[in-house]
């Protein structure tokens, strides 16, 4: 095989995996903010089903979570999903995976902020809403940028997992190219472009780390 | 509102925290222009009499009211009952709160810190709330500062900042909770003159404080509270000179030669 086609291969994966990464995140940063709330609820019932639901997601392999989604809806309810319901799936899984772990950054971002800024914001006639969006919502931001980071470079690697759907992410490109070529050369290719693919995230994170590093507290 | 009504009037307060009794029985009323300092001993109840004024902590028993507004009064039972949120939300109109700690919003710049209640709470036009706050930060020795953020300026600017954001909302009465304990002696110092200069200005104040000879020059009357009940209260210079009581007495006796 020629490297141009061994090429064109890996990229057109990678443009799954890209997207596995763009709709995960599109999904789950927004999700994460209802489960943080829903884990701090004070109704009783909302913060124990939350919790179970943070703590399957974190206590089971994403891989089997995924498998779960493909195969359980026929399994289980012998229900026929059709060809596409893979991608559903994966975003599915994807999504409410992180979702929790995002949650769990959130929900320990929330409660970092002192007391002190609540009050003042009382004191000073902020509604309930103004006071979240305009006083601790941008301090949740800069303190946990570090963690979010960390989650979001995980996500890239974590894509590959949608191997195990059929997805021909680049992943399985690699893996199928290497079968075919009994060749080392895919993986390593494929293991740089993760790499620069988490390098181009690791700079937009740092640049947003410091455009918040105006002020510390 | 006539004159001769006060413009914080608290009768009968009460306070537990978990069956401990913080506030037994305290009844404090501010008149126009007048400045009370309440002195006394860690943990004697001033803290949290302030933040029952201010409405961050809720009264269990007793009446509240800013100048004609009740925003709580003693149901037959003897509860404190609130009034209703509209209420609430213009009793916080009336009054200002400086805190020990500052609480300015890291993430603001001083000019913001002031502004944005003005601007985004009480929505009044641009213009004024930014020439009045620019007015009070200058007033405050501040001027220049207005695009620092807080934690570019030192501790006793960030109380004046507090001070500045307080006072741009207009209200009838400014509580301090220990504003300078948190300061360094030499900082106290620019905090405690602000404070000095609107007491001149007749501006309406409640001031917790440890600063003994500063309460009697600045206060026209002093609370002497300790163990949740006010044990002494009278003129300024009568309560810090004179005391009436051994409890005061003993207190002030620590602060001698101050």
């Amino acid at each position: 095989m020629e490297f141009a086609t061994m090429m064109e291969l890996l990229l057109s994966g990678l443009a799954f995996t890209v997207q596995i990464f763009l709709v995960t995140l599109v999904g789950s940063l927004p999700l994460g903010v209802l489960v943080a709330f829903g884990r701090m609820s004070r109704f009783k019932p909302i913060a124990l089903v939350t919790r179970f639901y943070i703590s399957v997601m974190r206590g089971t392999p994403l891989m089997l979570q995924l498998m779960a989604l493909m195969f359980g809806p026929y399994y289980l309810l012998g229900l026929n999903m059709g060809g596409d319901w893979k991608y559903w799936a994966c975003s599915i899984g994807f999504i409410i995976n992180y979702a929790a772990y995002f949650g769990e950054i959130y929900r320990g971002g929330i409660q970092s902020i002192p007391r002190g800024q609540y009050e003042a914001a009382e004191v000073l006639g902020y509604s309930k809403l103004q006071t979240f969006m305009k006083i601790v919502l941008p301090q949740v931001v800069k303190r946990i940028l570090p963690a979010m980071s960390n989650e979001i470079i995980t996500l890239v690697k974590d894509t590959s997992l949608a191997f195990v759907l059929g997805i021909m992410e680049m992943f399985s490109q690699a893996k199928a190219i290497a079968a075919s070529q009994v060749s080392m050369l895919p993986y390593v290719i494929a293991g740089v472009i993760y790499w620069v693919f988490n390098f181009i995230v690791e700079i937009v994170l740092t640049r947003i780390e410091k455009k918040l590093n105006y002020y510390h507290d | 509102m006539t004159s001769e009504q006060p413009l914080v009037l608290l009768e009968h307060a009460r306070k537990s925290f978990g069956g401990t009794p913080v506030l037994k029985d305290i009844s404090l009323s501010v008149r126009r222009g007048e400045v009370v300092a309440v002195i006394g001993p860690s943990g004697g109840g001033k803290s949290t009499l302030l933040r029952c004024c201010t409405l961050l902590e809720t009264l269990d028993g007793g009446r509240l009211a800013y100048g004609d507004l009740v925003v709580a009064e003693e149901d037959a039972a003897g509860r404190a009952v609130y009034a209703g949120k509209a209420a609430l939300k213009e009793a916080k109109t009336r009054f200002g709160l400086v805190f020990q700690n500052f609480n300015l919003f890291p993430h603001y710049t001083v000019l913001k810190n002031v502004t944005d209640a003005p601007l985004h709470v009480q929505k009044r036009p641009k213009d004024e709330v930014m020439e009045h706050a620019r007015a009070l930060l200058a007033k405050m020795g501040l001027a220049g500062t207005e695009d620092k953020v807080p934690c570019e300026l030192s501790g006793g600017m960030q109380q004046r900042v507090a001070i500045a954001r307080a006072l741009a909302l207009d209200p009838d009465v400014l509580f301090f909770d220990e504003p300078t304990s948190a300061l360094d002696p030499e900082l106290t110092k620019d905090v405690l003159k602000v404070i000095r200069d609107l007491a001149a200005e007749h501006m309406t104040m409640v001031i917790v404080t440890h600063e003994m000879s500063f309460a009697r020059d600045v206060a026209d009357h002093i609370v002497f509270m300790d163990g949740g009940v006010i044990v002494e209260e009278g003129p300024a210079e009568q309560v810090i000179n004179r005391p009436q009581h051994q409890r005061t007495r003993a207190f002030l006796a620590k602060y001698e030669g101050e």
